[in-house]
């Protein structure tokens, strides 16, 4: 698992490689605080380089997504591979947590 | 710590402990350190075993009855924690090697350079304390270990471990967790009119916080199964409960069917849960469509939509967490959906709901092979006879 991020138009970019799962979600989770909390706006999680998350993964990434709630920053996800995407459909995240297909039409999107 | 250091000195000369009382004064008035004198390794074991508290040896080598390397063989026998100096002859390499090959901590040489021993005593002491601290982590992790294990047991033992005897139909669950404590569980309730519930739910994450947040959430299912008829309606309640104060932003996914044994009427609502897997009597296998509902506890006042089909003799429905279809091989790719289909593909009318959850387990067992197991697995099969 691999975290590094980039400042794009009027958003942070957050990407996040390989793997998440029940042994390194609390890792993942605040390694993307850290990025996330030297900065107030939008943050987008590009999950294109994800192979797979768990449960315990998806539930860092609702605490992320509370926390940015709180300071009333935009958070969506972007890019998600197909087995990720049908994970977020199963659990119905994908009602919870905006998605976009690309990181260019997340960029957009939180522009407008 | 707050009592004094205590340092037994075991020497032949009688002259050393006037000498040592002396020149560690100002330690001994410190409160840092105390000491008591024996005359030889026997007397030394004596002390030893009446004082209890004694903390680090200093220890002459020739003596008479008992010398210092046959005393320093005794000393772990009385406690392994007490450390030991030995006071040599200067250049004796020979008394010195076997001193440490039998434990001693360190050596000082005659004549005493008090400056220098007072220095080796605080390296003693310091070794000894950090070892006893390491001790004390060591029983500590040991007991939690312990407590894991209990708490392990207790939740296996609300898992149903018998099974409703009816002859229209059968149910079996299993779950295996991958850790101490799990986060998947399954039930099964007799309702109102002859109906009964199933659920089966895997919470976020492992250990003990989701341990804790599954034995709550299958108490409030199990207390709002009983007055409610329809399973949308159940995980709806359940889930503004599990809502409150759940700041952990801990999750459960949850499946629950309420079975007619009269109509083989099989209704069910999916709270984030995998597609329930149907075999037909014909052998064909198919995933159930999926109700569209959020998995429990992170949003309050959801509806969640329910979907019913009709089980026909010999049709058979496969509950299941996604330990199964997560389960990895040592090459890493996982069993998938499709490696339920194809256990079931073909299947006769004739599996029963033993064999079913049986045979779930059986295959992901075959094809995880030396891989680890990383997630609780769970399976409940239902089955309608003929």
């Amino acid at each position: 698992m691999d975290v590094t991020s980039q400042r794009t138009g009027g958003a942070l970019i957050v990407s996040v490689e390989g793997r998440v799962d029940g042994a390194n979600a609390r890792k993942f989770q605040k390694a993307v605080e850290s990025v996330i909390d030297d900065d107030d706006g939008a943050v987008i999680l590009d999950m294109e380089n994800l192979s797979y998350i768990s449960s315990a993964g998806l539930r860092s990434i609702l605490l992320i997504a509370k926390g940015l709630q709180k300071r009333n920053s935009q958070f969506a996800v972007c890019s998600l591979q197909d087995a990720i995407g049908e994970v977020f459909r199963i659990v119905g995240f994908d009602k919870i947590v905006t998605i976009h297909s690309s990181q260019g039409e997340a960029v957009s999107a939180m522009g407008s | 710590m707050n009592r004094p250091y205590k340092i037994l000195v075991v020497d032949d000369e009688p002259d050393l402990e006037p000498l040592m009382l002396q020149r560690m004064r100002r330690h001994i008035r410190a409160g840092r350190y105390s000491f008591v004198f024996a005359r030889n390794g026997l007397e030394a074991l004596d002390r030893l075993n009446e004082d209890g508290d004694i903390d680090m040896v200093l220890s002459d080598i020739n003596m008479p009855q008992m010398d210092g390397l046959t005393l320093l063989e005794q000393i772990p026998k009385v406690d392994p924690n007490i450390r030991s100096v030995i006071i040599s002859a200067y250049g004796d390499m020979k008394n010195i090697r076997t001193a440490m090959n039998r434990g001693a901590f360190d050596f000082v040489t005659k004549p005493v350079d008090f400056k220098d021993l007072q220095i080796t005593i605080e390296r003693t002491l310091a070794h000894m304390m950090e070892w006893r601290e390491a001790l004390s982590y060591r029983d500590k992790l040991v007991s939690i270990q312990n407590e894991l294990e209990v708490a392990s047991r207790i939740q296996q033992s609300i898992l149903p471990s018998e099974f409703p005897d009816d002859l229209r139909y059968q149910v079996y669950g299993n779950m295996e967790p991958a850790r101490d404590v799990g986060g998947d569980f399954f039930d099964i309730m007799l309702l109102d009119e002859g109906q009964i519930g199933l659920a089966i739910a895997d919470v976020s994450d492992k250990g003990v916080p989701a341990a804790l947040f599954m034995m709550s959430c299958r108490t409030l299912l199990k207390g709002v199964a009983i007055g409610l008829t329809e399973p949308g309606a159940v995980l709806g309640e359940v889930n503004d409960l599990l809502h409150e104060d759940n700041e952990t932003m801990l999750f459960v996914t949850v499946l629950y069917a309420v079975y007619n044994p009269s109509t083989g009427e099989f209704t069910y609502a999916s709270g984030g849960h995998d597609a329930p897997l149907l075999i037909r009597s014909d052998g064909s296998v198919s995933l159930l469509p999926l109700t569209d509902g959020i998995a429990l506890g992170v949003v309050p006042e959801l509806e969640y939509k329910q979907h019913s089909i009709t089980l026909g003799p010999g049709d058979t429905v496969v509950l299941y967490t996604d330990g199964v279809t997560e389960a990895q091989n040592t090459d890493g790719s996982a069993f998938e959906v499709d490696g339920l289909h194809q256990i079931f593909a073909g299947s006769s009318a004739y599996l029963k709901a033993r064999e079913g959850t049986d045979l779930v387990f059986e295959k992901v067992r075959e094809f995880m092979g030396e891989a680890s197991q990383f997630d609780d697995i769970t399976c409940l099969t239902l089955h309608r006879d003929n």
